[in-house]
């Protein structure tokens, strides 16, 4: 009896870990999607596409580097190429309804996938991961090593944003441009180079994200991000879609509950964990409508 | 308001615009036919969650590049129309409409997917447009031609698969428990009918898992297939999900022995899978009746020889990719069959033609399997032969079995 | 504020030169073009609804797909003959299949009023949040409720030959026509009344309403109007919209299963009715146009791989750098110095 109870702990903890893992990469890309729409009231429907991107940017470097030189290089990439994308295609609209920047957005995830298709091809590809593949036994349960490593290097590029938010010049002028632009600009931020910071940030978020997600999937191709884009959405908005740290708690708490629930509840299974997933966060939303760490919605711009 | 004079003045553009677009109907012969060309369409995922498999289009592309390059069929070349449906049936539909009554194909050929297929067959029989080689291995193509008798497969049935693997198994693990981690369709299902059929009495599923195509994790059903005991895993996945499959047995230090279906295993799928599930893949059990491409011995081989040839010249994309393989094959019989549809070919000749087939030589697929068929048999390929993954290659082992839907 | 006799004579003018155009396309265009009209037509009908929600009320729904697919199926089970347990339907006279469309419409509206009112608690993001998940989770849930709806192989509808002719020829009030007119025609008369019926709601008290809640809810509701009734409605009509054209769309497939629905299309929706201009009606047409025909001049420029894609993204981008208020921005702005002449005139 004592056996079974021991193996339904050690498999209940596996299922923690391995949720947790997925909830790492569902908040980093959360982060980056918070981050964009805390400076500009934008959710960036291309975030996902643009990790994706990057990814396969990572994985054509990783042909000639060794890992972690491709992968900082890769962040680096992410960075200018997030900043370009910001002054080139949002910057111009950036005066216009909020809902034609949001189909800008739209338009370049869908022009981003097609560019991808056309300098890869659509064969299914792998990535290096830089963490083994084995288990390894702590206290007497085999978890992931490269479960423990994305939660690893998720809470230390949590641990790096907060820092650089909290600590640095730049970090406070980002988070004034954020929140009230006319203001800042009086004090001498320059609002206009933050945006394009900040979308460097979420593009290096969503680099992070992207190459954490495509070694576990043994195989990734163009439709890598198309359903962590879903849950990081979910997850963002759980949190609270103007909160940095809703949108980390959020996504690791939906990694949990989307692993546990689908496999401990039958009727979830296979078929309905997004969908569980998202009618718990409508629950939340009813009895919190700002999500979990989030504050009245601030009015639309017009 | 102005608005709509606007709106009135743009209709009226846009229908001359379009209107001059409408092409004219093309005489007496079957359409599609003409003094130099025959035109065939059909579709194809080339983007979406199936994209994968855009090398169905493409090899056959090549394929009939380059048969026009050597005078085509009876003098005719062949032009073939693949377009996109990105895996959603409703476009399948409205291409195969555009197809059908714009383009006026000849015929729809290698249209890829089971309810795609399914969506366009109704349609196609009342227009009496030939559906040739539909890419899908439901038994439905080949056993309901009563009722459709202008519609055939190509593909061994899944069905017919899931039995040669029960009655493998029956042979080797009598009494085996097998559990099944299955895409959550009629493909999947198909495959678990045939492999109860095959182990009979002898032998049970003792658990199975679905999956949806459109995810991307199954650690959880590997999980609780794992917890019923079994020891043997069946896996009817798509190439993705299979790969991913095998990652999550051995990530919960699972060792069953796997059989993996036929789609999904490809040399170079499997050699993903098995870098990265450790020693999980040795051992896998499948079928085969093509030539793999990145198996060594079609190296040499007046087929794989072909193969290689038309790839780099008419090709793209991976030359292992095996769906290449596939897409020529189908190819190959077609322009046979094209050859035999009369001097100027005509749908009704089509059809007899690919409802008499009789291939024996067939360079991309297995010696000794046959593409045959006749009025009341519409299963082309109807054998297959086992194979073991072994320290990085498939070994084939045993004779070549009937494999009927 | 009543317009002047001449503006009204105008409109009624555009109005009908527009219906008898539509009328004579088919004669102009191939079969083939004339269901893709049809399509621009059903979009049409989707894009209204979307509107009324979107751009007249100020509620974003990234799920309108969601209540096309409950059209869509609602029609599809009521008229399928695939032996469906709920199926209980015999039709003795041609015209009968169509009235599920409307039966249609009523499903999803309700499901939209469903919808509209624990929504009253979400705004602005919170809210698209929770149609889109209504939208991706519908066809999983499709898909378990197998019974209803056929699961993942769907349901076919040709086997429906009063209604879809088996695809080539129908008979409709004792004509013989070929089913892509018959499509267009029906597509084309079931968009024009519903337009018309959406531009006498948005005229009056409703838009005014709707409208107030748009621009400042405070205010609205300062000046007594009920804002639950309201958004509730707006949800409620905006859904049957949709669900009228999914249940075209369903006619117009011959097929129905999870996947004729998925996310894109509620994407696609928002797209359209941004490029139509919210706010404005006729336009939409553009909207729609835009959504059916783009993707194929995509397709006939280039078929390489990942082209497609590239050029409809560069043309919607394209079109938000210079129409940012969508077709109906523009028509606005180069129409409204004509009209306020013709308003001071009097």
């Amino acid at each position: 009896m004592a056996l079974k109870d021991t193996r339904l702990m050690a498999d209940f903890l596996q299922q923690v870990v391995s949720g947790l893992a997925s909830g790492g990469i569902y908040a980093s890309l959360a982060l980056a999607l918070v981050l964009i729409y805390r400076a500009t009231q934008v959710i960036n429907f291309a975030q996902g596409e643009m990790a994706m991107f990057t990814t396969f940017i990572a994985w054509s470097l990783m042909n000639h580097f060794p890992y972690w030189v491709a992968f900082v290089l890769t962040l680096a990439i992410a960075f200018a190429g997030g900043a370009a994308l910001e002054l080139v295609l949002i910057r111009p609209v950036q005066n216009a309804p909020v809902l034609t920047i949001v189909i800008v957005t739209i338009g370049l995830l869908i022009g981003l996938n097609g560019l991808a298709r056309r300098i890869w091809g659509s064969d299914p590809r792998r990535l290096e991961s830089p963490f083994s593949t084995d288990p390894i036994r702590i206290g007497g349960v085999a978890f992931s090593i490269q479960d423990l490593g994305i939660i690893g290097v998720s809470l230390a590029l949590v641990a790096l944003l907060f820092g650089f938010f909290q600590y640095t010049k730049i970090g406070l002028g980002l988070r004034a441009a954020a929140l009230n632009p006319a203001a800042s600009r009086l004090v001498g931020v320059r609002v206009s180079l933050m945006l394009a910071l900040g979308w460097g940030l979420a593009a290096v978020l969503g680099a992070v994200a992207g190459m954490m997600a495509a070694p576990p999937l043994g195989i990734f191709d163009q439709n890598l991000m198309q359903p962590i884009l879903l849950y990081a959405f979910a997850a963002a908005v759980l949190g609270g879609i103007d909160s940095p740290l809703g949108a980390v708690v959020g996504g690791l708490l939906l990694g949990v509950i989307v692993n546990l629930a689908g496999t401990y509840v039958d009727f979830v299974g296979a078929d309905l964990r997004l969908p569980v997933a998202l009618v718990i966060i409508l629950i939340v939303l009813l009895v919190r409508p700002a999500g979990l760490f989030g504050h009245e919605a601030l009015r639309q711009r017009a | 308001m102005k608005a709509r004079l606007i709106s009135c003045v743009c209709v009226t553009a846009i229908t001359v615009v379009a209107g001059a677009q409408a092409r004219p109907d093309r005489g007496a012969a079957d359409p599609g036919v003409t003094a130099s060309t025959i035109t065939i369409g059909g579709t194809v995922p080339l983007t979406g969650v199936a994209a994968a498999y855009a090398s169905v289009g493409r090899g056959a592309d090549a394929y009939f590049k380059y048969v026009n390059a050597r005078g085509g069929v009876n003098g005719r070349k062949i032009e073939y129309k693949f377009l996109d449906d990105a895996y959603n049936p409703a476009n399948t539909v409205q291409e195969t409409r555009k197809l059908v009554q714009e383009e006026k194909v000849f015929a729809i050929f290698n249209s890829l997917g089971t309810e795609h297929n399914l969506a366009i067959r109704p349609f196609l029989n009342a227009s009496k447009v030939p559906q040739v080689f539909a890419a899908s291995g439901a038994t439905t193509f080949g056993a309901d031609y009563k009722q459709y008798p202008w519609t055939i497969g190509y593909l061994p049935s899944y069905v017919a698969e899931g039995v040669i693997y029960g009655k493998h198994l029956l042979k080797t693990r009598p009494g085996a428990r097998v559990a099944v981690v299955y895409q959550n369709d009629d493909y999947g299902k198909d495959l678990i009918a045939g492999l109860k059929k095959g182990l009979g009495s002898s032998g049970k599923i003792v658990a199975q898992e679905g999956y949806e195509v459109t995810s991307t994790d199954v650690s959880s059903q590997i999980s609780k297939l794992k917890s019923s005991g079994a020891k043997i895993l069946l896996i009817a996945a798509t190439p993705a999900h299979a790969i991913r499959a095998y990652i999550a047995v051995n990530k919960i230090g699972w060792k069953p022995q796997i059989v993996i279906n036929q789609v999904a295993a490809a040399t170079n799928t499997m050699k993903i899978a098995a870098l990265s599930s450790g020693k999980v893949a040795e051992g896998s059990i499948s079928i085969n009746f093509l030539k793999d491409p990145a198996d060594p011995r079609w190296r040499n081989d007046k087929g794989g020889k072909l193969y290689r040839q038309i790839f780099k010249q008419y090709g793209s994309g991976d030359v292992n990719d095996v769906y290449n393989v596939y897409a020529m094959a189908a190819a190959h019989t077609l322009v046979g069959a094209l050859k035999r549809a009369g001097k100027t070919p005509t749908r009704d000749g089509l059809i007899k033609a690919l409802t008499t087939l009789n291939e024996t030589n067939n360079p991309f697929i297995l010696p000794g399997i046959k593409v045959s068929t006749k009025p009341n048999d519409r299963f082309p390929i109807k054998q297959a032969q086992l194979q073991q993954w072994k320290q990085g290659r498939w070994v084939p082992f045993g004779p070549i079995l009937n494999a009927r839907g | 504020m009543k317009a002047p006799l001449a503006l009204w004579a105008i409109r009624v003018a555009l109005f009908a030169g527009a219906v008898t155009a539509l009328a004579f396309l088919p004669r102009l265009l191939g079969t083939f073009r004339a269901s893709q009209f049809a399509l621009v037509a059903i979009y049409f009908v989707a894009l209204l609804g979307l509107n009324v929600l979107t751009g007249y009320n100020g509620q974003i729904s990234l799920g309108h797909g969601a209540f096309m697919a409950i059209g869509g199926y609602t029609t599809a089970i009521l008229m399928s003959d695939q032996g469906l347990e709920l199926a209980g339907h015999t039709f003795a006279s041609d015209m009968r299949d169509i009235y599920t469309i409307p039966i249609a419409g009523l499903v999803a509206g309700a499901a939209g009023i469903a919808f509209g009112i624990p929504a009253l608690r979400l705004s602005g993001l919170y809210l698209a949040l929770a149609t889109f998940a209504v939208a991706v989770a519908l066809p999983s849930v499709l898909k378990k409720a197998e019974t209803l709806t056929g699961g993942s192989s769907g349901i076919n509808l040709f086997g429906v030959p009063r209604l879809t002719g088996l695809g080539v020829e129908t008979t409709v009030l004792g004509h013989t026509i070929s089913f892509n007119d018959w499509l267009y025609y029906l597509s084309w008369t079931v968009a024009v009344v519903l337009f018309a019926v959406a531009w006498l709601l948005l005229q009056g008290r409703f838009g005014r309403a709707l409208r107030a809640i748009r621009d400042s809810e405070l205010a609205a509701a300062a000046s007594g109007v009920s804002l639950a009734t309201y958004k509730t409605l707006a949800f409620g009509i905006s859904a049957f919209y949709a669900g009228v054209a999914g249940s075209l769309f369903a006619v117009h497939t011959t097929f129905v299963n999870p996947d004729t629905f998925p996310i894109t299309l509620s994407i696609f929706l928002l797209v359209g009715v941004v490029v139509g201009g919210l706010g404005s009606l006729s336009t939409l047409v553009f909207g729609a146009a835009f959504i059916v025909f783009l993707p194929d001049v995509a397709q006939r420029i280039s078929k390489s791989p990942g082209a497609p894609a590239m050029i409809y993204a560069a043309v919607l981008i394209a079109a938000m750098f210079v129409l940012p208020t969508g077709v109906g921005g523009l028509v606005r702005r180069f129409v409204s110095p004509l009209t306020t002449r013709l308003y001071t005139r009097s």
